[in-house]
């Protein structure tokens, strides 16, 4: 069905654009110009095979249950302004979780972790910042004896806020690391 | 008398050239300009519209004091109309509806007596993008004026915009936003860069793959590629003149770092080494680059020669700089002003040359971020966000103004000119 999707879209695109693409442009005799206008596109399809996906289609009833509920007892990690350290508190939160990926029932799985920050900057030094602290919460993790193969960070700078009010309660929120969970 | 006046030569021959120091033109020394219209075609409100672009163009272009009034004329009248006697310059417009919706103008510069010094016809395919034409005129009046050109007055902008939490568009527009075309639509896409001068494709990172994915479109062919991936990070920085290298932020290993590519062979080289956070390589000339990093526990700016390991410190003013954008011998920067975690805090843009000491403050309030030197140097662009609202913004740094193109809704994540 996907599939189907994006190709149609993909037929759609190409016919669009080899209708474009043949129009010589018309000038005028003396002294004028075309000016550059920028050509039509239709939107570019974008695929949607995110790891989250995946996991719903590939994986049976009752193991996404399984890791629905582990995802649900991880913590998340929070951090103060402009930093990466781990404070004593988040380190309990992080012993827990590593426990939790050391048992049986959790072995098979890998985690991703998210790196989030508030919103002051668009800039990439606050995605290498939210980087930090993912790379940050996986030392710690490795620390405790978690493989370091069973886990993977991106950054998502601050386009991933869960509070988008002005607050310092919401830029608080937002500072963090989210454990997200790939079969 | 006579020291006062060699002094004062010394300033004018020393700093007359650097845009570090302000410029400030009074107003009623700029020669005046209004603008008439003789269409016939197309109905008052398009005509309105297409006199408020042109109106808004002549202002940005900085060398006339632009009169605002909506007047009309005969396109081939002898004289201007009796309300712009007083003005120096008179531009006549028409515009012509032509055969497939296509848009045609026709304009001529007078002077006050009617005298014609300046005359040409545009064509658009399209009415709707009616405001490119705006902006060529300006472009063109700006050059026969005998100003240093405004090239970026008719380059295109992209940029993506953050509509929901890890939801974004990728939009290409003109300069003050007012086309607006959505090229990327759904999916999680941030940090869009033209990949060649001509704006006939573009670069962005994916972030909706399991690792960030630099992708490449394009535009005329439709076309989508793949170029690479990093766990972690991957962005492109920087596009080299002649768009055969990139500078990539990577971070393979989760260690951010910025890295060169070159297209032709294919081949990486990694220009950082340090522990913290390098990112945001900026081209400066062929052979060095600019870029932030925390290896003095705060973000700054630094150079370096690619492939060489010497590492300079360019600002020594602030103690937390994050972003930056170089043009010859000037580097712009984004610098925090307050450093408050709990309440509203003020980023302002500077510049500074590597020639001299002086910092110019280019900002005055909100938050002020990613600057981007035009192609020849003349403007800056940059996003401000302010009490709310996200806008797009231009400095123009030979004439000391900023001008500011809000967007309806959303807000700007990144962008590229």
């Amino acid at each position: 069905m996907m599939k189907s999707i994006v190709l149609s879209g993909v037929v759609a695109a190409l016919l669009v654009f080899s209708g474009c693409s043949e129009k010589e442009p018309v000038v005028d005799s003396q002294n004028s110009e075309q000016v550059a206008a920028p050509t039509e596109v239709t939107a570019v399809e974008t695929e949607t095979v995110s790891a989250e996906d995946s996991m719903v289609n590939s994986s049976t009833n009752s193991a996404e249950m399984t890791m629905a509920e582990i995802e649900s007892k991880l913590p998340t990690i929070y951090f103060a302004f402009d930093k990466y350290d781990i404070t004593p508190e988040m380190q309990e939160r992080i012993d827990a979780a590593a426990e939790l990926g050391k048992k049986d029932i959790a072995k098979s799985l890998s985690v991703k972790l998210e790196g989030n920050c508030d919103e002051w900057g668009s800039d990439e030094y606050n995605f290498a910042l939210g980087l930090k602290r993912a790379e940050a919460v996986k030392k710690a993790l490795v620390a405790d004896g978690i493989e370091s193969s069973r886990i993977s960070m991106v950054s998502y700078g601050e386009s991933n806020p869960v509070c988008t009010e002005h607050t310092k309660e919401c830029w608080a929120k937002n500072r963090r690391v989210d454990f997200k969970l790939i079969p | 008398m006579k020291i006062l006046l060699a002094l004062l030569m010394f300033f004018t021959f020393t700093f007359g050239a650097d845009a570090t120091i302000e410029v400030v033109k009074k107003a009623e020394t700029l020669p005046s300009i209004a603008v008439e219209d003789a269409s016939n075609d197309y109905d008052e409100s398009f005509k309105l519209r297409f006199f408020k672009a042109l109106i808004a163009d002549l202002n940005v272009i900085s060398i006339f004091n632009v009169d605002r009034h909506y007047r009309i004329n005969e396109y081939d009248a002898n004289s201007v109309v009796v309300e712009n006697k007083d003005q120096e310059y008179v531009l006549r417009y028409l515009l012509q509806e032509l055969d497939n919706g296509g848009l045609g103008v026709s304009i001529k510069l007078l002077q006050k007596d009617g005298t014609e010094l300046f005359s040409k016809n545009y064509r658009v395919s399209k009415q709707n993008i009616y405001m490119f034409v705006a902006h060529a005129i300006a472009y063109d009046i700006n050059e026969f004026m005998g100003e240093p050109p405004v090239s970026w007055i008719k380059r295109k902008v992209i940029f993506s915009k953050i509509v929901a939490p890890m939801k974004t568009e990728i939009i290409i527009s003109d300069y003050t936003l007012s086309y607006q075309h959505v090229i990327v639509k759904g999916g999680f896409n941030v940090f869009p860069k033209w990949a060649n001068k001509a704006q006939t494709a573009f670069y962005y990172t994916s972030l909706d793959s399991a690792k960030p994915t630099l992708k490449y479109i394009d535009i005329r062919k439709g076309t989508v590629k793949n170029l690479m991936s990093s766990d972690g990070m991957m962005i492109c920085s920087d596009v080299s003149d002649d768009g055969q290298k990139l500078l990539l932020t990577m971070a393979p290993k989760g260690q951010p770092d910025i890295y060169t590519y070159d297209l032709n062979t294919k081949k990486y080289s990694k220009e950082t080494h340090y522990r913290g956070i390098d990112v945001n390589g900026q081209f400066m000339g062929r052979d060095k680059m600019v870029f932030i990093s925390s290896r003095l526990g705060y973000p700054n700016v630094f150079s370096k020669t690619l492939g060489h390991d010497d590492v300079e410190q360019m600002v020594y003013y602030g103690r937390s700089n994050s972003a930056c954008s170089a043009h010859g011998h000037y580097v712009v920067y984004k610098a925090r002003e307050t450093s408050n975690a709990f309440s509203e805090n003020t980023f302002n843009l500077h510049l500074i040359s590597t020639k001299t000491d002086v910092i110019r403050r280019l900002t005055a309030t909100g938050v002020n971020e990613f600057p981007r030197f035009s192609q020849d140097g003349d403007a800056i662009i940059f996003i401000k966000n302010y009490k709310g609202q996200s806008a797009i913004g231009i400095i123009r740094l030979n004439y000391n103004k900023n001008y500011l193109f809000p967007i309806t809704s959303g807000r700007v994540q990144s962008l590229d000119w």
